[in-house]
């Protein structure tokens, strides 16, 4: 559309809630509600073991079943959501904040800084980012805090370069060196001129990185080097319970479902509405 | 050629286009007939765009078109989305505006149009090749088909666009503003090419706010104004003796029909600069160039398109750091009191900004109060309901108005208006300078302008500074 005849055309409010977005967004409260409340209203400790019980079938006394040790799936999936959830969730903030921060620092300022970041980020890329969190576990297998580290070091690098990027972008323009003309400090113009053209990007961005964070964690569980059983994880969980497939299929695929069911969720809350 | 189809008319009667249950575009009628092309004349905003995508077919989403349009018996409005979709390029050509931005960068001119001829119509890679190059040569680009479009003028770019269309066979030419932004050399070349079109049986529509682009076109010239034709005929009779008051003033818009602005005599100066030298990788811009700007004064600088006379108002600004030379400001004034007004009004806004948010916040920055603007934007002629729409849902002419506007309220003793008026019709051209110079008169603003319009420095300007 030109711009001539802009004043003639009304103004249409586009709706930002898009039906994918809103099915998202459910899938994502629901998800939550059962990683919040499930072990409220079960209270059965995810690794209390009956063995009367072992691989019970969903709907007996346990409602999704239970495992080998007889342990109560839903208690055991809840925790596991919880779990990956909140991981994926710290993991992905510890990258974003120093991430975007610096991408804009570096897009501001340039010079030298912009250089070195460069510099930095480029080397990190060039490191396979499972090896960085592999060596890093190597300190202290099979707890949080090195796997944790290892993937906010692979993800910060992302959200650093689109920043700078898309940032740099936005203060070439002319609207950038008006807005200063007219008196406007630095912290006005990142707020409010380049913040909101980045903004849509940076959300995809993060529900990539809670995604890969997700896949991430559960995948590594299940290689035995992130957490170890009985920690109920996602991913260790199907590791634990692949010997038991011909017997108990349903209980294999659960975890898997359940990881399937996150990423969707986030993909979907955050897909930008294609026109 | 192509077999090409040549149309005997395109008549277009009781055109509507509406928005919801709001009309837009009311009444439009007029018919396009071999070597009679049709002109539409008209500010930003009044529609005129509009009507052209209507006849294209592509309206923006939520616009719709009610009426008749024939092309020789056939109703391009009854037609389903992909017979529409099917004429474009091969029926109905539209000429993009500012067409260097149209083509493709990256890829030679004969390339461009070859690949109409080899993908469109199915020719082997030899036979297209050799007509590319027979439109190239039929448009007046012989021997430079292996040039990019950097490498070509606006004109230039322009006639390959042109060529591009006679590749892909199409008889009715659609001209949206394509003068626009090009010196008069330029314009005059633009302006025979469409001609030749014409000549050629084809038919044309050329939307334009230029007056001289109209007349030398001949035809049927008509006059738009709030959505609506309010003035349809022969060229030589509604541009000699036009019956419409719209009409009228746009055509005594023109710069050299203004009346003489009588200024009182110039104060001290704001801004000086001596011994400017500037170049751009190799190219020298300038050298040793001293200007200098005083309270009251309007001065402008004329040249052709890249000679550098953006940049030495850049410099006066401190915007841009001169390679050589002293710039000199009055002491003691604050930043915000040297202002500047841009070539692209929609470009000096926050595009995801209304109107409101952008003029608030810099009231709040600066302490000012929202009857102030409120009072400037009925002076300016600015209505309300603009304030909640974002820059690129604003006219061009109202934006620089508002920009004024903004630049204004800081009350500036500078201001460096860059091509500021050069995307705008005749009629909002002569308001944004009336305000200007308004401006200069009652604030004793110094004013330095940049234009490539001679006649336009020549009626407004105290001093004229020739650059390249």
């Amino acid at each position: 559309m030109s711009t001539a005849d802009a004043t003639l055309v009304p103004i249409t409010q586009r709706s930002w809630l898009t039906p994918s977005r809103m099915a998202g967004l459910a899938l994502l409260g629901l998800l939550a509600l059962f990683a919040l409340s499930g072990p409220l209203l079960v209270s059965v400790d995810p690794s209390e073991q009956d063995f009367a019980a072992s691989l019970a079938p969903p709907g007996s006394d346990y409602l999704l079943g239970a495992d080998h040790y007889g342990r109560s799936m839903l208690a055991r999936l809840a925790y596991g959501a919880r779990l990956s959830f909140g991981m994926a969730l710290l993991t992905v903030a510890t990258a974003a904040v120093p991430g975007i921060l610096l991408g804009l620092l570096a897009a501001w300022r340039g010079g030298w800084l912009e250089r070195v970041l460069d510099l930095v980020s480029t080397v990190l890329l060039a490191l396979p980012g499972l090896l960085l969190v592999l060596i890093l576990l190597a300190f202290a297998p099979g707890t949080f805090g090195p796997l944790y580290l290892g993937l906010a070091l692979t993800l910060w690098i992302e959200f650093y370069r689109v920043t700078w990027v898309t940032a740099g972008g936005v203060l070439k323009q002319p609207h950038v060196e008006a807005t200063r003309l007219l008196g406007f400090g630095t912290s006005y113009i990142l707020r409010s001129l380049v913040l909101p053209e980045i903004r849509p990007i940076l959300i995809t961005l993060s529900a990539f990185a809670m995604s890969t964070a997700i896949i991430a964690i559960s995948t590594l569980s299940a290689i035995s080097v992130g957490l170890r059983p009985p920690t109920p994880e996602l991913g260790a969980m199907i590791v634990e319970l692949l010997p038991y497939y011909a017997e108990a299929p349903l209980h294999v695929l659960m975890p898997g479902i359940l990881i399937f069911l996150l990423v969707l969720g986030l993909q979907l809350a955050t897909r930008s509405d294609a026109r | 050629m192509n077999a090409p189809v040549r149309f005997q008319a395109l008549t277009v009667s009781d055109l509507a286009i509406s928005a919801g249950t709001t009309t837009i575009v009311r009444d439009v009628a007029f018919t396009l007939a071999q070597g009679r092309p049709v002109t539409l004349l008209g500010a930003s905003g009044s529609g005129k765009s509009l009507v052209a995508h209507a006849i294209m077919g592509s309206l923006p989403t939520g616009l719709s078109a009610q009426g008749v349009i024939k092309l020789d018996g056939e109703d391009l409005l009854a037609g389903t989305p992909a017979q529409t979709r099917a004429r474009w390029g091969r029926t109905i050509a539209i000429l993009p505006q500012e067409p260097w931005l149209a083509l493709d960068p990256t890829m030679r001119i004969a390339g461009q149009v070859d690949e109409v001829h080899h993908h469109l119509h199915g020719f082997g890679s030899a036979a297209s090749s050799d007509r590319a190059r027979a439109d190239l040569a039929d448009v007046g680009l012989a021997g430079r088909e292996q040039a990019y479009p950097h490498e070509l003028s606006g004109g230039m770019c322009q006639r390959a666009a042109i060529a591009v269309t006679h590749a892909a066979g199409a008889s009715v030419v659609i001209a949206d503003e394509p003068t626009k932004g090009l010196d008069a050399a330029l314009r005059d070349g633009v302006v025979e090419r469409l001609l030749q079109e014409v000549e050629q049986g084809r038919l044309l529509l050329t939307i334009t706010h230029d007056i001289e682009v109209a007349a030398a076109l001949g035809g049927m010239v008509g006059v738009m104004l709030d959505g609506a034709l309010v003035e349809f005929g022969p060229a030589e009779q509604v541009l000699e003796q036009p019956r419409h008051d719209y009409a009228r003033a746009l055509i005594a818009a023109s710069p050299t029909k203004w009346p003489a602005s009588l200024l009182p005599a110039a104060g001290e100066a704001v801004v000086s600069a001596c011994g400017l030298s500037k170049r751009f990788g190799e190219r020298p811009l300038f050298d040793e160039l001293s200007i200098s700007v005083r309270r009251g004064e309007i001065v402008a600088i004329v040249g052709p398109s890249g000679c550098g006379k953006t940049t030495v108002g850049n410099i006066l600004l401190g915007l841009v750091a001169p390679d050589r030379g002293e710039v000199e400001r009055t002491a003691g004034m604050a930043p915000t009191r040297f202002q500047k007004l841009y070539q692209d009004p929609p470009a000096a806004f926050v595009p995801h900004q209304t109107l409101r948010q952008s003029l608030g916040d810099l009231l709040k920055l600066h302490g000012l109060d929202w009857m102030r603007a409120e009072a400037s934007m009925e002076r300016f002629g600015l209505g309300r309901e603009l304030l909640d729409r974002r820059p690129s849902e604003v006219s061009g002419g109202e934006l620089q108005r508002f920009a004024i506007l903004r630049a204004l309220l800081l009350d500036p003793v500078f201001l460096f208006a860059d091509e500021a008026t050069s995307r705008l019709d005749p009629v909002s051209q002569k308001d944004v300078f009336a305000i200007l110079i308004e401006a200069v008169r009652e604030r004793s603003l110094g004013l330095l302008m940049v234009t490539h319009e001679t006649a336009l420095a020549e009626t407004v300007a105290h001093r004229i500074l020739k650059l390249g």
